[in-house]
């Protein structure tokens, strides 16, 4: 027997065996005709190219990370959402695990995002716009009522005070009886893309890379499950980045965070089996998947040779998906529902762990129940319906696709090369190289639209006379008002002496070098608001300005 | 006016989407302007500051978090403090539709929703600032000036008008035949406008087939217009199709040209330029 024999055989031995931990959801896969569909193809033939595709779950991962894939369970299905008050968002949230959500998804309006409270004059209009409004750990304390947060994970859109959220969800958890190694989820923590393209960065980017690593290490001691960054191309792209941009990018990220944490003292298979990524699917549908794949099988070889990583786990690149926001069009919104469903499609033919279906509206406001219904069922028909989740990697061995992941791989080694000679990715954003590189290519995509070189139905093509204007949502006008009484109410009704002795002891921490994580904790258990807390950080830490 | 156009794009409020207000400055430089960029998260207060102190012609704000009923209403009413009311402020981001008339009313000059391309904003703006300034607006964006006429299809000319003669009481002031139409028109003036009786003269008439399919009615509206060509050049630009891509000859020794009515949401249009008449309008 052969290397790449024995290789297989012990692929199956393995699998087995793993399935009876995790079986199958059904005993026999078949197509409509009855023929069976197996577990997996191509491993047999002489030409497998098993050092390049590896088998799924092993390394170098290309065809997935899981043996079984989606024949076990298939992805999470976690619609981002929030709006308004944590009241209203709380609603929500349990609307959609009554329809059949299998995780949750927090959106937070921006004042929250930038660590302002609501009555902040910068909070001006923005109160609970963009995602649900968060002060204290009160709000918190609201917008997670009922859910029992042992079983079901959370995903954080939080960046710039991740430290703080993460610090609420532990104490909210901790009120509930469940002690933070049970509960599991991400916060999205990824400052150096908010640099790129986000724009939601507080603090300049030393102090941020030493909140985030402190988290690394706090998690690594305290809240195990969790996914402590969540390093995102998928802003890199919506700024208008094409897809060799995006992944190259997102991985140059993700290689100064690691470095940062190796600087810290932190050890490498300590912190990496809990970094999550997060990527965008756009509508090129091949590319899409071959970027999918590649991104498993740089990151896999990045880690194992280039970090030394022992544990598989640390090899393992997984990774949250959503559609393209940017390709959707405000002209035919229904026409939306279609390319979302292509590009969900792409991101389960890649392999992806979880997935945000768009909803048809966003292009215009924020999605009603009905359109983040629509959203959430395109994914459910996609699972259920169409049998695509009951073969591992069904796309691989297609002469276009393994080339399409053989280049992806050569052009992101390249542009790595690139980062690599400016100093690293910290420092080739703070040169604004990355900003350049994006913006050049938004400007060349919106002129070739404009040109009719790209179409795009139903707005520079196949238009309509009379548009149909949909129902729209619309955020409580009333909110802000009403969260910065909340907020006065709070004010007025806490242990005054313990805030302030909570803030002067994170602001010592803050001087030194400690890990502030635990002093964080201790501010939001005493209700300190996010606005303070960030205020003393903002003093000791100075604030980012831009490029 | 050799002057370059000044712009302040600003973006208000918290978001960081700032991909459309880039591609906007660039598109705006590249169409000649002078573009100054104020970055994220900027305060009405600072933009405003920041406009007056750059003396520019045009403010271009872009607001994706759903905060512009605020932010874009505060801008305006900055400027009226300081003085500042001429600057031409325009808009765009993720804005509902139903939210226009609002920042419109409060003097937001025009909001331009996504997929707006941006020569169409550039044009706008150039064309508002020659406006403001007094210069002439380039050729064929000055607004039709008024209806030149009403067309109606009528099968008779000697049935129909009695009605409009005698019993409206309107003044006939011409009949004639239009060979290149097979029509034959009777004109009817109201103020400045008219109304023109169109009778087929043969089955070939384009409206002998209107009749046919529609029955008796009001036909088109026609838009007096100055240096016709000049704007039938615009509508084929922003992608209007034309019936006539040339003026013809029509009545009353007017160019014309009709505009396809799939283009104008079913109206048949009508750009029509009459020669100057003696003593000018009244």
């Amino acid at each position: 027997m052969n290397d790449h024999q024995e290789r297989v055989k012990n692929w199956k031995l393995a699998t087995e065996k793993s399935m009876q931990r995790f079986p199958e959801r059904k005993e026999r896969f078949e197509t409509s005709s009855k023929f069976e569909v197996a577990r997996l193809y191509g491993i047999e033939a002489e030409d497998y190219d098993i050092e390049k595709l590896g088998l799924p779950g092993e390394y170098p991962y290309t065809r997935g990370i899981q043996p079984t894939m989606y024949r076990a369970r298939y992805w999470t299905m976690r619609q981002y959402a929030g709006f308004g008050s944590a009241e209203e968002t709380n609603k929500r949230f349990r609307y959609l695990l009554k329809q059949g959500q299998t995780g949750l998804s927090v959106a937070f309006d921006l004042p929250t995002q930038i660590g302002y409270d609501s009555d902040h004059s910068m909070s001006k209009g923005e109160v609970g716009k963009v995602g649900v409004a968060i002060d204290s750990l009160e709000d918190m304390e609201a917008l997670l009522r009922d859910i029992p947060l042992d079983k079901v994970s959370t995903s954080m859109t939080i960046n710039a005070p991740a430290s703080i959220l993460l610090a609420m969800y532990i104490a909210v958890a901790e009120k509930q009886g469940v002690s933070s190694e049970k509960i599991s989820g991400t916060i999205q923590n990824d400052i150096l893309k908010e640099y790129i393209a986000r724009g939601t960065y507080i603090f300049p980017p030393k102090p941020s890379m030493r909140l985030i690593t402190d988290i690394f290490a706090f998690c690594k001691e305290h809240v195990p499950k969790w996914n402590t960054i969540s390093i995102s191309g998928y802003h890199i792209r919506e700024a208008g980045a094409n897809a060799v941009q995006e992944l190259a990018f997102t991985i140059a990220n993700g290689k100064a965070y690691v470095d940062a944490a190796l600087a810290a003292g932190l050890n490498i298979d300590d912190f990496a089996p809990r970094l999550a990524f997060f990527f965008n699917a756009h509508n090129q549908f091949f590319e899409e998947v071959a970027k999918f794949r590649a991104a498993r099988r740089i990151w896999a070889k990045l880690m194992k040779e280039h970090y030394k990583a022992k544990n598989p786990k640390s090899w393992q690149l997984r990774f949250h998906t959503q559609t393209g926001g940017s390709t959707l069009t405000a002209q035919q919104p229904d026409n939306n529902i279609v390319r979302v469903t292509i590009q969900a499609l792409s991101a389960v033919m890649g392999g992806t762990q979880s997935l945000h279906t768009n909803s048809r509206d966003e292009a215009l406001a924020l999605p009603t129940e009905d359109s983040a219904r629509i959203a959430l069922r395109t994914q459910q028909i996609i699972a259920h319906e169409s049998g695509v989740a009951d073969t591992v990697d069904p796309l691989a061995g297609s002469y276009y696709v393994e080339h399409l992941t053989d280049v992806m791989e050569e052009e992101v080694t390249r542009y790595l090369e690139k980062i690599e000679s400016l100093g690293g990715a910290v420092s080739a954003v703070e040169q604004g190289y990355m900003q350049r590189e994006i913006h050049h290519t938004a400007y060349e995509t919106q002129k070739s639209i404009e040109k009719g070189d790209e179409i795009i139905v139903g707005m520079n093509s196949f238009t309509v006379e009379n548009e149909v204007q949909p129902e729209l949502l619309r955020v409580d006008p009333a909110l802000g008002e009403k969260q910065k009484e909340k907020l006065t109410r709070l004010k007025s009704s806490r242990d005054q002496h313990r805030v302030s002795a909570r803030l002067d002891a994170l602001r010592q921490g803050a001087q030194g070098s400690e890990n502030l994580m635990p002093l964080i904790l201790d501010c939001v258990r005493d209700y300190c608001t996010i606005g303070e807390i960030c205020g003393i950080l903002r003093e000791e830490f100075g604030e980012f300005t831009g490029i | 006016m050799n002057k370059k156009i000044r712009v302040l794009v600003a973006k208000p409020g918290l978001d960081g989407h700032d991909r459309g207000a880039l591609v906007i400055s660039q598109a705006l430089r590249d169409y000649g302007m002078e573009v100054i960029y104020t970055g994220l998260r900027q305060t009405p207060e600072q933009i405003v500051a920041a406009a007056v102190q750059e003396d520019v012609d045009a403010i271009g704000l872009s607001c994706l978090s759903g905060a512009h009923n605020e932010l874009f209403p505060e801008v305006m009413s900055l400027l009226k403090q300081r003085g500042a009311e001429d600057i031409i402020v325009i808009g765009g981001g993720v804005i509902p539709w139903e939210d226009i008339p609002f920042l419109e009313s409060a003097g937001v000059r025009k909001i331009f929703t996504p997929g707006t391309p941006t020569v169409e904003t550039a044009k706008y703006i150039e064309a508002a600032v020659l406006e403001r300034d007094g210069y002439p607006a380039p050729a064929g964006m000055e607004p039709p000036k008024k209806i030149d006429h009403i067309g109606i299809a009528v099968e008779s000319l000697d049935e129909v008008l009695p009605f409009y003669v005698n019993t409206l009481g309107l003044k006939l002031e011409a009949v004639e035949t239009v060979e290149t139409q097979k029509v034959k028109v009777a004109f009817l003036k109201v103020g400045q406008s008219r109304l023109e009786l169109l009778e087929p003269i043969d089955e070939q008439s384009p409206i002998r087939q209107f009749i046919n399919k529609r029955g008796q009615g009001v036909h088109h509206v026609a838009l007096g217009v100055e240096d016709i060509s000049s704007r039938i050049e615009e509508l084929k630009k922003a992608g209007v199709k034309m019936i006539q891509e040339h003026p013809v000859k029509g009545a009353g020794g007017a160019s014309i040209a009709f505009i396809h009515p799939s283009s104008t949401h079913k109206v048949l249009f009508e750009l029509c330029e009459k020669p100057v008449e003696e003593g000018g309008e009244s």
